[in-house]
């Protein structure tokens, strides 16, 4: 299992045949349409028009949802998000669609109140502004235009600083060379502003004016034709309607609550539509016959090559790909390996040449994960969720490969964790300790069973905390580990491409030099036998000489070989200690899942009382230990993905290839199968 | 009560307290640009905020070290062990990779976690590859964290001994 192999295939159909042709392929799921060449006398439809058309009908109906899930939210749960898509058969949905224009009505209707919503609150925004600038002024009893009568000239604005009618007269005065000719009045004063109406006689009128000028008087804005207080009944009448609008415009989209899944139906119709319009353009019609081609994958070839030819009067051939074409890539893996295929994905599609690197990586992907979140108690929460989510609700789709990847990754955490007997943190053991007077649990449980399980503590082989060495020991062996079967993943895919020297040369020579290296390098971190160590220098020397041997047979000279040789031994000495190095994290992050999720029992177990100590360590329990988890959770995500892309894939992995997206129905909402 | 005992805990507080800052000002960049994008596109939180704990860790690392430190010092216990200078010094020294490692790589890891935030918001489909720049950066802190550990255990296997 790994990579599929594509083949070829090109449909010769009539015309009147092609639109169940397509239907029959998009429900198959199992095409990848290609461009033909443009040949004489047939020609490459265009669909463009149609498809952008489609695409703003399932906007509409994204909106209208949208909008529905805002006024009439339907009551969602993280379980109703696990559960699969209701079914439905090829002909039910064929019969529905003709309703799709009446749906489809129905969601401009809705997006029609959307936007008289949207439209009202801006109004509204508006109306308000508008209120806030009319409302110093709505004690004055005349409009703000007001210019005076016959004989006297009124002056209504505003003038900074606070003023009352007495003070602002004073002030008048005081620039006047006369008195007694005006009358002030001080509408309202708010934040350093007055809003004032000064009237006065003609003759004086300039004076004033200047007077007031100099104090810094200017006229509002936006004068009311009417008393202040007609705008601001108007304004506030206006918001009240629109309010009520926007009532009613909710009450409305909310009305159509009953019809969410007649719009989910059409928003799928939608993106069905656009999807084989999108494939459409890849067909080349003449006046008679349509020529359908693409990529099928090598074990899906026979069933569609099958169908197609009882269902249809068609002509077809099934060819090798041309190998200069890009041909799309199809994995086909056991669930426990193909899990992790997303996260192959996020880094690269395998090309050409590349093996499947999913079934290798799998085992140290879950492995890793483990080492590094390295709590039982977080491994079984999260083997428990997935698990409920992979059996019971049986999800489906891209969900699927997630829920099985944690769901894997959960059980080697459990399995780790049982190793290094931690459960959240300590928790066992300090509950034994303090509320029950169990001084050392593992003890105590070995002496129930009658033989000696737990090694240490509740570590079924070692605390982390308590031999941190041993641990990191361990972490380097699984590196090399794993740098060597990637390594040995080179070796088969240069085998396989005819380059055997290549094989033989850029790889044996690494494995001695390394081994070599390791079992002296061992020696710093622990007793190694002298034996051991005498067998690993030579190998470290025969793997190094040979390094230096091969690695430059490229160059035509002497001198080259011998630099290229040296240069090999350089890049492959760091290289691989940098690598090597880079698994002490499996120590470092799986050290600081267990000691902070110990610090969280500490904190929850600080009262003497126990009594208290029992209320205390729920809560604090709960909270600490969620908190830990998801930081780590996330930590653990990160590096193990980065030891499977930096370390792992450097050595054979390369990527670049583009995976196989078939024509089929993506939909959201239903699923839709073949008819029985 | 001797300077040996005050030189291990001002080790271990200054781990605490460089990773810490490192890790805020690291998580404070981030939260920054994730705070625009999500203004364009909310549906993007789930991935930013992944980018945005990131740089979180090594404030996180920084108290583990001084979390172990004070335990194996007896602070935490509230009988501290008689140290001498030397060897409250070698607490001290055992603490400052985590210390300056810790602050100096949450700061870049921010720097880097925060360009990722643009490329999730130009290419929501590519923030795997994002999360993983900003990994590479806490490679340094992991590292230093790990001598960290390994000499608080190993000075206090010798002192002991």
């Amino acid at each position: 299992m790994a990579k599929i192999k594509m083949k070829y295939l090109e449909i010769a159909a009539p015309v009147e045949e092609s639109k169940d042709i397509f239907d029959y392929l998009q429900l198959s799921n199992s095409m990848e349409l290609e461009k033909l060449e443009e040949t004489e006398g047939l020609q490459i439809i265009s669909t463009e028009k149609t498809v952008s058309s489609i695409e703003k009908y399932s906007e509409v109906a994204g909106k209208a949802l949208q909008a529905l899930d805002r006024y009439a939210p339907e009551k969602s749960s993280l379980i109703s998000a696990l559960k699969p898509l209701p079914e439905m058969t090829f002909s039910e949905f064929v019969k529905k669609s003709d309703s799709a224009d009446e749906i489809l009505g129905v969601c401009y209707d809705i997006c029609e109140c959307e936007r008289n919503i949207t439209d009202s609150k801006a109004a509204i925004a508006r109306n308000e502004a508008a209120i806030d600038a009319v409302k110093p002024w709505l004690p004055l009893d005349v409009p703000m235009k007001f210019k005076g009568t016959e004989t006297t000239d009124a002056y209504i604005g505003t003038l900074p600083d606070l003023y009352s009618a007495e003070s602002l007269t004073q002030a008048l005065s005081e620039k006047l060379a006369d008195e007694g000719r005006f009358e002030c009045e001080v509408v309202s004063q708010a934040e350093n502003r007055s809003c004032i109406f000064v009237l006065c006689s003609k003759e004086c009128s300039e004076e004033v004016l200047a007077a007031l000028r100099s104090m810094g008087f200017s006229y509002p804005s936006d004068p009311t034709k009417h008393p202040p207080r007609v705008r601001y009944e108007r304004l506030a009448a206006e918001n009240k309607k629109l309010k009520e609008t926007i009532e009613e415009s909710k009450k409305e989209i909310a009305a159509h609550a009953s019809d969410r899944e007649d719009i989910q139906f059409v928003s799928d119709y939608f993106s069905i539509r656009r999807e084989r319009y999108k494939a459409l353009n890849n067909v080349s019609a003449g006046d008679r016959i349509v020529i359908i081609s693409g990529y099928v994958p090598e074990n899906k070839a026979e069933k569609l090559t099958g169908e197609l030819d009882s269902r249809f009067s068609v002509a077809m051939t099934l060819t090798e790909p041309d190998e200069s074409k890009d041909a799309p890539v199809y994995l086909k893996n056991p669930s426990v390996a193909a899990a992790v295929e997303p996260i192959t994905e996020m880094y690269s599609a395998p090309g050409k040449d590349d093996l499947d690197p999913n079934p290798i990586m799998a085992a140290f992907y879950y492995i890793f994960f483990g080492l590094m979140l390295s709590d039982a108690g977080y491994g079984l929460l999260m083997a428990m969720g997935c698990g409920i989510a992979k059996f019971k609700f049986k999800v489906q789709g891209k969900m699927k490969k997630t829920v099985d990847m944690y769901f894997w990754c959960g059980l080697a955490t459990l399995f780790w964790g049982t190793l290094f007997g931690s459960w959240f943190g300590d928790i066992f053991e300090l509950v034994a300790n303090q509320f029950f007077g169990i001084p050392d649990l593992g003890a105590h449980l070995n002496s129930l069973l009658g033989f000696n399980l737990f090694k240490d503590g509740i570590a079924l082989w070692f605390q982390p905390v308590n031999d941190p060495m041993k641990l990191m020991i361990y972490s380097f062996l699984f590196g090399i580990i794993h740098l060597f079967v990637g390594l040995g993943a080179c070796f088969v895919k240069m085998w396989k491409q005819g380059n055997k020297t290549g094989a033989v040369f850029d790889v044996i020579p690494v494995y001695i030099f390394v081994l070599g290296i390791a079992s002296i390098g061992a020696g710093v971190l622990m007793e190694v036998p002298p034996a051991i160590k005498e067998a690993g220098k030579w190998c470290a020397i025969a793997g190094a000489v040979l390094i230096i041997l091969t690695a430059g047979r490229d160059s035509k000279n002497i001198v080259g070989k011998l630099g290229l040789g040296l240069y090999g031994l350089y890049n492959t000495a760091s290289g691989w200690l940098s690598d090597i190095l880079s698994y002490s994290r499996l120590l470092a992050l799986g050290l600081c899942t267990g000691v902070i999720a110990s610090v969280v029992n500490t904190l929850g177990t600080m009262p003497q009382n126990l009594a208290l100590k029992a209320i205390m360590l729920v809560p604090v329990f709960i909270f600490g230990h969620t908190v830990n988890m998801a930081i780590n959770l996330i930590g653990t995500y990160v590096h193990t993905n980065r030891l499977q892309y930096v370390e792992f894939f450097s050595k054979f992995y390369e990527g670049g290839g583009r995976t196989f997206t078939p024509l089929g129905n993506n939909t959201k909402y239903i699923h839709i199968k073949e008819d029985k | 009560m001797s300077y040996g005992i005050m030189f291990a805990v001002l080790g271990g507080v200054l781990a605490a307290i460089f990773g810490g800052v490192g890790s805020a000002i690291g998580v404070g960049t981030v939260g920054r640009s994730a705070a625009g994008v999500v203004a364009e596109d909310p549906s993007k939180f789930g991935k930013v905020l992944i980018l945005q704990i990131l740089p979180g860790t090594q404030g996180l690392y920084g108290f583990l070290v001084a979390f172990l430190l004070l335990t194996r010092i007896g602070i935490m216990g509230g009988s501290p062990i008689e140290l001498t200078s030397a060897q409250g010094l070698m607490y001290f020294a055992a603490c400052l990779p985590m210390a300056v490692g810790g602050l100096i790589s949450g700061i870049h890891q921010g720097k880097a976690a925060a360009a990722g935030v643009g490329l999730v918001a130009k290419k929501p489909e590519e923030s795997g590859k994002a999360i993983i720049f900003a990994a590479m950066v806490e490679t340094y802190a992991v590292l230093a964290l790990l001598i960290s550990i390994l000499a608080i255990f190993n000075i206090t296997s010798i002192i002991t001994a």
